[in-house]
């Protein structure tokens, strides 16, 4: 690899990897995400996981067009409480992952805060993607997909939104490895233009939702 | 009520922990609790009673800390409070967020608990945290607050547990339960000047990692509770907390710093790394010999001087970030200077200032309003798109 860039990758290493990027995991408390990175990391799932206090931090890497992606996934705990910690973590995040639970209507609502959290701290536009975790719960749902696509389709970082059940293992893979692959095409085009990662060009380079969606299933 | 009637409410007898057989040692300090416990003396017997729970193997088990916690925690048995009913408290706005924590405790109830009996526990957890809140409503609950709940709970019972966690929210943990986690985040910071001065090389990776004290923060505010896997080992910090100095859960921390250096060394100086490694303890710590490293710590150096050490890494850390902001922004503007003939140049003067945070806000606010609209204005007249 030539032109590493320093944001977003590490130089010599011992390990094998052509890129390293550093993924947070945000939302609510009891969303899933500490069941969604277990399932995505191991493969298992533990029901009734306990809490996150701080931050809990995971690394898996996966082959996306060849080249090896290394996923730093930093999985913050929900709630408020610790925001002023887990802050500090979001500043070199590459890729943002918020996550909402289908079955409650509250976690959707508070996206917003969210996503002024990510815009806030983050040090550029970083692409965020939405998860509605456990999809498995049909009965007990409270949030329209549909709903859901059609708001993002306003927030410009917003990549794309799936639905995901870590229990039943759904679409989990899937949306790590979309985002890797998002991550990868962003840093093959920042290449282009000399490295840099001004807000400014990067808000030209927003894209319009599910571009991802070619190859991942979005339901 | 006498002390004895109050147990009995729900002695834990039959939570069946991992049982280990007492060692010969074991046994002989079980003897001299025993002795303590009949004597009759009035005076100086906390300061006994402490040393004993300090000293290696602590209470050693569960019979003695049942009798020997409330003590050492200065409850009155005499005057516990009535407990109210799960009903009465349900009103609480943290509520949802206590029965949330404690439906997913169960890693910290013994292994084969009967299912009746665990759901009757959590719910004597649930009122037991949300006395504590309730009666002082400027007390906030944090996720980990009912790690320490539940390991008073399943030792000393409902009723003597309130007491306690009611007297160590108002003390040890009371900085925990402000408002937000800041001073909590500055308390952690002890552990750099008391791992500086004992093994600078250490205190210089971990500093140039920029690991930061994030890892200690579930062990501080558990008191180790919510990362140990080991029931037997966690009663035994328990002991040395409840008799120790309020800030002791740091030196704790930096004595395991200490021990584990060498192993520390060896790994990448990069904050994901080094993260990894120190946020997993591993199974086989030598905790008496850490303890009694924490309390030689303890001794050795004055929180004053920790303090004022403490005061000088912030400023540091404050110009270092400042350096950095600094040199992203000259980048930015040479890059911006390199491709100035570009027509685009003036935008990108103009957009960062366009992001304040308050427009941030704004912007946020209105999209998502204008998503919403747009979606009911598509499923109200769907003839027209």
């Amino acid at each position: 690899m030539t032109g590493r860039n320093p944001e977003t990758l590490m130089a010599e290493s011992e390990e094998n990897f052509d890129f390293l990027f550093k993924v947070v995991l945000i939302g609510d408390c009891g969303t899933g995400k500490t069941c969604i990175v277990e399932r995505f990391k191991t493969g298992n799932y533990v029901d009734r996981h306990g809490n996150t206090i701080g931050v809990d931090f995971s690394m898996k890497t996966i082959a996306v067009d060849g080249k090896q992606v290394k996923l730093q996934i930093w999985d913050t705990a929900g709630q408020e409480r610790f925001r002023t910690i887990t802050q500090s973590y979001y500043r070199s995040a590459n890729g943002v992952i918020i996550v909402y639970d289908i079955t409650k209507r509250a976690s959707f609502s508070n996206l917003q805060r969210w996503i002024e959290e990510v815009r806030r701290y983050t040090a550029s536009n970083v692409p965020i993607i939405l998860i509605g975790n456990k999809c498995d719960l049909e009965t007990e749902r409270e949030v329209d997909f549909e709903e859901v696509r059609h708001v993002s389709q306003f927030i410009p970082e917003v990549l794309f939104v799936m639905e995901t059940s870590a229990k039943e293992n759904t679409n989990v893979e899937d949306a790590f490895f979309c985002l890797a692959m998002e991550l990868k095409r962003l840093h093959d085009s920042s290449d282009v233009t000399a490295d840099d990662d001004d807000e400014a060009i990067q808000l030209g380079k927003s894209k319009p939702l599910n571009s991802c969606s070619s190859s991942c299933n979005l339901t | 009520m006498s002390a004895a009637e109050v147990i009995k409410i729900n002695k834990p007898e039959d939570l069946s922990f991992e049982k280990c057989p007492e060692s010969a040692e074991e046994t002989e300090k079980r003897l001299e609790i025993e002795k303590f416990i009949k004597q009759d003396k009035s005076q100086g017997r906390l300061i006994e009673l402490r040393k004993l729970a300090i000293s290696e193997f602590g209470l050693v088990n569960d019979e003695l800390r049942q009798i020997l916690w409330p003590q050492l925690a200065g409850i009155d048995s005499e005057s516990l409070e009535r407990v109210p009913n799960l009903h009465e408290l349900q009103a609480h706005p943290e509520y949802h967020q206590v029965v949330l924590d404690v439906n997913r405790s169960l890693k910290r109830f013994p292994p084969g608990i009967p299912y009746d009996q665990r759901i009757a526990l959590q719910d004597q957890l649930t009122v037991l945290i949300l006395r504590v809140i309730k009666k002082y409503p400027n007390l906030r609950y944090y996720q980990g607050y009912h790690d320490v709940a539940v390991t008073f709970l399943l030792v000393v019972g409902e009723e003597v547990a309130y007491a306690i966690m009611e007297q160590l929210s108002t003390t040890h943990f009371s900085e925990c339960m402000q408002e937000t986690m800041e001073a909590t985040q500055r308390r952690l910071m002890f552990i750099w000047p008391v791992v500086n001065f004992e093994n600078s090389e250490l205190f210089q990776f971990l500093r140039s990692s920029s690991v930061g004290t994030l890892f200690a923060l579930p062990w501080y505010l558990t008191w180790f509770g919510h990362s140990l896997n080991s029931y037997k080992a966690v009663v035994r910090l328990y002991d040395y907390f409840l008799a120790s100095p309020v800030y002791s859960p740091i030196f704790v921390t930096a004595s395991i710093l200490l021990h584990r250096a060498e192993e520390i060394l060896k790994e990448d100086c990069d904050m994901a790394s080094v993260h990894c490694l120190l946020s997993k303890l591993p199974e086989d710590l030598p905790f008496e010999d850490l303890l009694k490293t924490s309390s030689k710590l303890y001794e050795r150096y004055s929180l004053t001087v920790i303090e004022k050490e403490v005061e000088k890494l912030i400023w540091q850390e404050k110009k270092q970030r400042q350096l950095e902001d600094q040199l992203i922004l000259d980048r930015r503007k040479k890059v911006v200077r390199s491709t100035s003939s570009n027509k685009g140049s003036a935008l990108r003067h103009w957009l960062p200032r366009f992001f304040t945070p308050r427009s941030m806000i704004v912007t946020t606010a209105l999209s998502i309003v204008v998503g919403i609209c747009a979606f009911y204005y598509k499923n109200q007249y769907p003839g027209i798109s």
